[in-house]
C-alpha cells in the first residue's frame, strides 16, 4: 500500500514541479515584462546571428563587431544615410578632405571641439578629439602586435609607414612617436596622407569602421584587453557587454549630436523625410542586442514583440505569398518588410596554375566556360537561397560604383552549349558517360567544400550539373582556415567563395582578380596579362566613366578566360515593427540606429 | 587510504601527460592554421608568419609542448587568440551559466531516474513495466533536436509559459526563468535512458540472495527497495553518476545555441570553429582532471557505500 502511494507520487511529481515551475516563470515573466522604472523609453532590441570578438576597431574583421564599433567610434568620414549610390559625406571631418598631387595627397580637417566618452585614462578631464589621434590610429593598424586583419587596405600605401612597421622587425619596438612622413597632423586639427602612389578609394577607407580614431591613452592603459573598453567619440556607449550572449549600448551624453537632415534620393525615401527631417540625433536611447545563433529561436523571439527587427531565412514563405506580396497576417501588424540586394558576390574560382582546369590553352578556355555553363544559378536561388538573391552578372555587384545593369554577360545557363563546346574541344565521353581530357587522361574536378548541410545542398548541385555535361566531380570536405591555406598556395582546383564590400567600388572587387594580388585575395591565381593592364590604368583614374569602361573591359576579359563561376548577389529582408522609425537599409553601414526613432504610440 | 589516494594522484601524472601529447598532435594535425582565420580577408604570407609568430606556433614543437605543461602547472592558459580575453575569465564567465542548467538537470534527473526505476522494478515483467520500458525506448528514439524545437515552439512561443529564449544577471532569475524549459527538455531526454540502465542495475540486485531472505524475514517491499536494493544497486550509479561529472564542464551546446545560454558549450563550439587553442587547451585539461578526479571520487564512494570493497 506504501509502495503504492509511492508510485503515484513519484509519477506525478516532475509534472507537478513543471507546473510549478512553468507558474514561477510565468509569474517572474510577468514580473520581468513590467518596465523597470529607470530604463530608458526609447530601445531599440535587435539579435545578433553569431557571436562577436569585441570592440577595438583595428584588431575585429567580423561583420557583428564592426557594426557595434561603428556606433561607439567615429571615422574622418561616413555615408550619406539616404543617398544611393552610396555616396560619401563628412564624420568627423569638416568637409570631404582636400585631394591634391594628383590624388596622392589627402588633407582632412577635423571638427574641434568633438569629445571622447569621459574614462579613467584621461585622469578626470574632457579628451578631446585632433588630428593626432588618427595619426596614432592609422599607425596601429600596421602594428605587428595588433594583428590587425585590415592592414592590406592601407599597406604599401602610405609614404614611411611601411619602413615603420619594417623597423619593428628588427628592433622589436613599434614607435608610434616616430615621425611617418606620409602621415602627420599638420596642426591640431588639419591631418595630412601622403600615399605613394594615386589612390581615388582612399576616401573609402578613411570611412572604413577599423580606421576609426582610437585614444592613445586607453589602449596603453588596458594594453591586450582593449577589445573589452571600447572609448569613442561616437554617438553610443557600450554600457552591458556579457560575450557572445548580450551586448547593450547606451547614447553618450558627451556626443554633440546631430540633425536629421537627408535628401530624397529614391521614391521611398520621401515618407522617411516627412517623418524625420530636423530631429535632433541620436533619439534611441538604448540598444539591446542579444547574440541569438539558431534561426528558429530569433524567429520566435521577434514573433513574440521580443525583438524590434528581424531577418526572414528560411521563414520566407511564412511571411511572403507566392508573388512576394506580405501575408496579410502580418501587414495587420504593421510589421515592415524592407528588401535590399547587399553589396555582396558570391562565386567559384578555378584554379589557373592547376593542371586539370588551369592555364590558357584553348580547350582549359573552353572546358572552364563549358563548367560555367552547365552550372544552374537559378537553381541555386530557387532551392538553396529560397528566392532571396539575384544573379550577378559581373564581378561587381549591384550597388556598388561601377556595376552596369545594361551589361550582357557571355557565359549564361546553356548545359546543351556547353556539352558542344566540350565535344568540339576533344573532351570524348567514355561508355561510362564520363569525359576525358583531350589526351585522354582523365577529367576529375577536385572541389574544396566544407562539412556544413547548406555545402552539401551546393554540393548536390554541382553534381547534378556536371552529370549533365559528363563531367565527373568530387568533393573534398575541409576546414575553412585549411581550404583558404591552400587556396592561397594555389593548391585548390575549385572552391566557392563570398566577398562582401569593405567600400561601394567596383575596385573592391576586381582586385580580387588581379594577378599580382594572388597570395593574397587573388585565390584563382588568375595571372592574365590583359587583365592586370585593365586594372592598373583603372586604379589611375577617379571615378567616371572612363573607369566604368574598363571595369566592363574587364569583366569581359575575366568571363573569356572562363575565370570564375560568377554566383549571386543575396537579398536581404529586413522586417521591422511599426513603431519603428526612419529605417533604410544602408549597403555599406549597419549601425544605423542614430538615424532611427521610436513611436511610443505604436510601441508596446 | 592515504596511501591508495596518493598513488593515484601519482598516476594521474602520466595520464595527463598523455592528454597533453594527444591533444597537441591532434591540434596541429587536424586544428588548422589559426593565422589563416585572424589574418581576414586579404593576408600576405609576411602578415600570416606575424601572426604565427605572434601567436607562438612558428616556435619549434618541444618549445610549445612545454610551455603547455606550464601552463597546467601554473593554471594560467594565457588569453583567446581571437578575441584576446584571458582564458581564465573565459572559464569563470561561461562556466556558471552551463551549471545552472545542468547541476538542477543532473540532480533532478538522477533523483527521478533512481525513483522511476525502484518502482518499474517493483512491477518488474508486468504490463506496467512493458509500457514503461516501450515508452522509454520511443522516447530514446526521438533527437534531442526535435525536442528543443518542440518544445520551445509549444512552451515558450505558443503557451508563453517560458521565454524563446535569453539569460539574465542573477541567479535566481536565470533559474527560474530562463534555466526552467532547458532543464524540462533534458529531464525529458535524459530519463529514458536512466531508466533503462538504473532498472537493470535494480532488478539484477533483486535476483540477489539476500533479497530472497529479507522477504523470507518477513520486511516490506518498501524497505527491501528502498533500503537493501538502493544500497548495493548504488555503486554502478554512483560510477554513472560520476562518469557524467566532468560533462558539466563541457555544457550542453545545442540547449545553448537555442536558448542563447552564454555556458561553455558555446565556448566550445565557437573555439574549435576559430582554432582557438588556448580555450580548447583549457577545457580539455580542466575535463581531464575532473574525469581523474571523479573517478577517484567515486572510488572512494564504492568504499564508504559497500564496506566490503577494498582499495588496493
Amino acid at each position: 500500500m506504501r509502495l503504492v502511494r509511492l508510485t503515484g507520487s513519484a509519477v506525478w511529481y516532475p509534472v507537478l514541479w513543471a507546473i510549478l515551475w512553468g507558474a514561477l516563470s510565468c509569474f517572474s515573466n510577468a514580473a520581468l515584462s513590467q518596465p523597470a522604472k529607470t530604463e530608458p523609453r526609447k530601445t531599440i532590441r535587435l539579435a545578433f546571428p553569431a557571436a562577436e570578438t569585441g570592440f577595438d576597431p583595428p584588431r575585429v574583421s567580423d561583420y557583428y563587431s564592426n557594426t557595434v564599433n561603428e556606433a561607439i567610434f567615429e571615422r574622418l568620414l561616413t555615408y550619406d544615410y539616404l543617398a544611393r549610390p552610396a555616396r560619401l559625406a563628412p564624420m568627423t571631418a569638416e568637409t570631404l578632405p582636400e585631394v591634391t598631387d594628383g590624388g596622392k595627397t589627402y588633407t582632412f580637417k577635423i571638427r574641434s571641439g568633438i569629445q571622447f566618452h569621459p574614462e579613467p585614462a584621461f585622469g578626470g578631464k574632457p579628451r578631446e578629439l585632433t588630428a593626432a589621434d588618427y595619426v596614432y590610429s592609422f599607425k596601429r593598424i600596421l602594428d605587428p602586435k595588433v594583428r590587425s586583419p585590415w592592414a592590406f587596405m592601407i599597406e604599401g600605401k602610405i609614404i614611411g609607414l611601411d619602413a615603420l612597421a619594417a623597423t619593428e622587425k628588427q628592433t622589436g619596438k613599434y614607435d608610434y612617436d616616430t615621425d611617418v612622413e606620409g602621415l602627420r597632423a599638420l596642426d591640431r586639427y588639419t591631418l595630412q596622407i601622403r600615399l605613394l602612389e594615386p589612390d581615388y578609394n582612399f576616401n573609402y577607407i578613411a570611412a572604413h569602421t577599423p580606421f576609426s580614431a582610437v585614444a592613445r591613452e586607453v589602449v596603453e592603459k588596458y594594453g591586450n584587453d582593449t577589445m573589452a573598453h571600447p572609448v569613442g567619440t561616437g554617438p553610443y556607449v557600450l554600457k552591458q557587454w556579457t560575450r557572445g550572449a548580450r551586448i547593450v549600448l547606451e547614447k553618450n551624453p558627451e556626443y554633440r549630436g546631430m540633425a536629421w537632415d537627408f535628401a530624397v534620393s529614391e521614391d521611398v525615401d520621401a515618407e522617411l523625410v516627412r517623418i524625420m527631417q530636423g530631429k535632433r540625433l541620436p533619439l534611441i536611447d538604448r540598444v539591446e542586442i542579444s547574440i541569438i545563433e539558431e534561426e528558429q529561436s530569433s524567429w520566435l523571439a521577434f514573433k513574440r514583440n521580443e525583438l524590434d527587427f528581424s531577418g526572414v531565412g528560411s521563414f520566407r514563405s511564412e511571411v511572403f505569398d507566392e508573388k512576394g506580396e506580405m501575408r496579410p497576417a502580418w501587414r495587420e501588424q504593421g510589421v515592415k518588410a524592407i528588401r535590399a540586394i547587399d553589396p555582396e558576390l558570391t562565386y567559384t574560382f578555378f584554379n589557373f596554375r592547376d593542371p586539370t582546369v588551369g592555364g590558357f590553352e584553348k580547350e582549359k578556355l573552353a572546358l572552364r566556360r563549358a563548367i560555367i555553363m552547365a552550372y544552374n544559378r537559378e537553381e541555386e536561388i530557387e532551392v538553396i537561397r529560397k528566392g532571396q538573391a539575384v544573379l550577378a552578372t559581373m564581378p561587381i555587384p549591384v550597388g556598388v560604383v561601377g556595376h552596369d545593369p545594361r551589361y550582357k554577360p557571355l557565359n549564361t545557363y546553356n548545359p546543351a552549349l556547353a556539352n558542344k563546346l566540350l565535344d568540339s574541344f576533344g573532351f570524348k565521353r567514355g561508355k561510362n558517360g564520363f569525359r576525358t581530357m583531350p589526351d585522354g587522361s582523365p577529367l576529375l574536378l577536385k572541389y574544396a567544400t566544407g562539412t556544413t548541410s547548406l555545402d552539401r545542398q551546393f554540393n548536390e548541385l554541382w553534381k547534378k550539373a556536371m552529370d549533365v555535361i559528363g563531367v565527373r566531380i568530387e568533393f573534398q570536405p575541409g576546414k575553412f582556415s585549411d581550404n583558404l591555406k591552400a587556396a592561397k598556395a594555389c593548391q585548390l582546383q575549385m572552391w566557392g567563395s563570398a566577398w562582401i564590400a569593405d567600400y561601394p567600388d567596383g575596385d573592391n572587387f576586381v582586385q580580387l582578380l588581379y594577378g599580382p594580388n594572388t597570395g593574397q585575395s587573388n585565390n584563382g591565381c588568375y595571372e592574365s596579362k590583359a587583365f592586370d593592364a585593365l586594372y592598373e590604368a583603372s586604379r589611375k583614374l577617379p571615378d567616371s566613366p572612363e573607369r566604368n569602361h574598363l571595369f566592363l573591359e574587364m569583366t569581359r576579359q575575366m568571363e573569356v578566360d572562363g575565370a570564375w563561376v560568377l554566383g549571386v548577389s543575396r537579398e536581404r529582408n529586413t522586417l521591422i515593427r511599426p513603431w519603428v522609425l526612419g529605417y533604410k537599409k544602408h549597403p555599406v553601414m549597419n549601425a544605423t540606429w542614430i538615424y532611427l526613432d521610436i513611436d511610443p504610440a505604436k510601441a508596446p | 587510504m592515504t596511501a591508495y589516494i596518493v598513488r593515484r594522484l601519482l598516476q594521474m601524472i602520466p595520464t595527463m601527460l598523455g592528454v597533453v601529447l594527444l591533444l597537441f598532435v591532434l591540434f596541429n594535425w587536424v586544428g588548422g592554421d589559426p593565422a589563416y582565420i585572424l589574418a581576414g580577408k586579404i593576408s600576405s604570407e609576411a602578415q600570416i608568419a606575424n601572426i604565427r609568430h605572434q601567436l607562438g606556433v612558428d616556435r619549434p614543437a618541444y618549445v610549445q609542448i612545454g610551455i603547455f605543461l606550464k601552463q597546467i602547472v601554473t593554471a594560467d592558459f594565457g588569453a583567446s587568440w581571437s578575441t584576446n580575453e584571458p582564458v581564465s575569465d573565459i572559464l569563470k564567465t561561461r562556466l556558471g551559466p552551463s551549471l545552472t542548467v545542468l547541476v538542477p538537470l543532473l540532480v533532478l534527473g538522477t533523483l527521478l531516474a533512481i525513483a522511476l526505476s525502484l518502482v518499474v522494478a517493483r512491477f518488474r515483467r508486468t504490463l506496467t513495466d512493458r509500457m514503461v520500458m516501450v515508452a522509454c525506448t520511443v522516447g530514446m528514439s526521438i533527437s534531442i533536436l526535435v525536442y528543443i524545437i518542440v518544445f520551445q515552439y509549444v512552451f515558450a512561443f505558443r503557451l508563453g509559459w517560458f521565454p524563446v529564449q535569453g539569460w539574465g544577471d542573477s541567479l535566481w532569475t536565470n533559474l527560474a526563468t530562463y534555466a526552467a524549459l532547458p532543464i524540462l527538455i533534458g529531464l525529458c531526454v535524459g530519463l529514458a535512458p536512466d531508466l533503462r540502465l538504473f532498472r537493470s542495475f535494480m532488478l539484477d540486485e533483486i535476483e540477489q540472495d539476500y533479497v530472497r531472505t529479507a522477504r523470507a524475514k518477513g520486511l516490506s517491499e518498501t524497505r527491501i527497495l528502498w533500503v537493501h536494493v538502493l544500497r548495493n544497486a548504488s555503486i554502478p550509479i554512483v560510477t554513472y553518476v560520476m562518469a557524467a561529472l566532468p560533462g558539466l564542464l563541457v555544457g550542453a551546446f545545442l540547449i545553448e545555441r537555442f536558448f542563447s545560454i552564454p555556458g561553455i558549450g558555446r565556448e566550445v563550439l565557437l573555439a574549435v570553429e576559430r582554432s582557438d587553442f588556448p580555450v580548447i587547451k583549457a577545457i580539455t585539461v580542466y575535463v581531464a582532471v575532473a574525469t581523474m578526479f571523479a573517478n577517484l571520487a567515486a572510488d572512494l564512494i564504492y568504499k564508504a557505500v559497500d564496506p566490503r570493497v577494498e582499495l588496493k
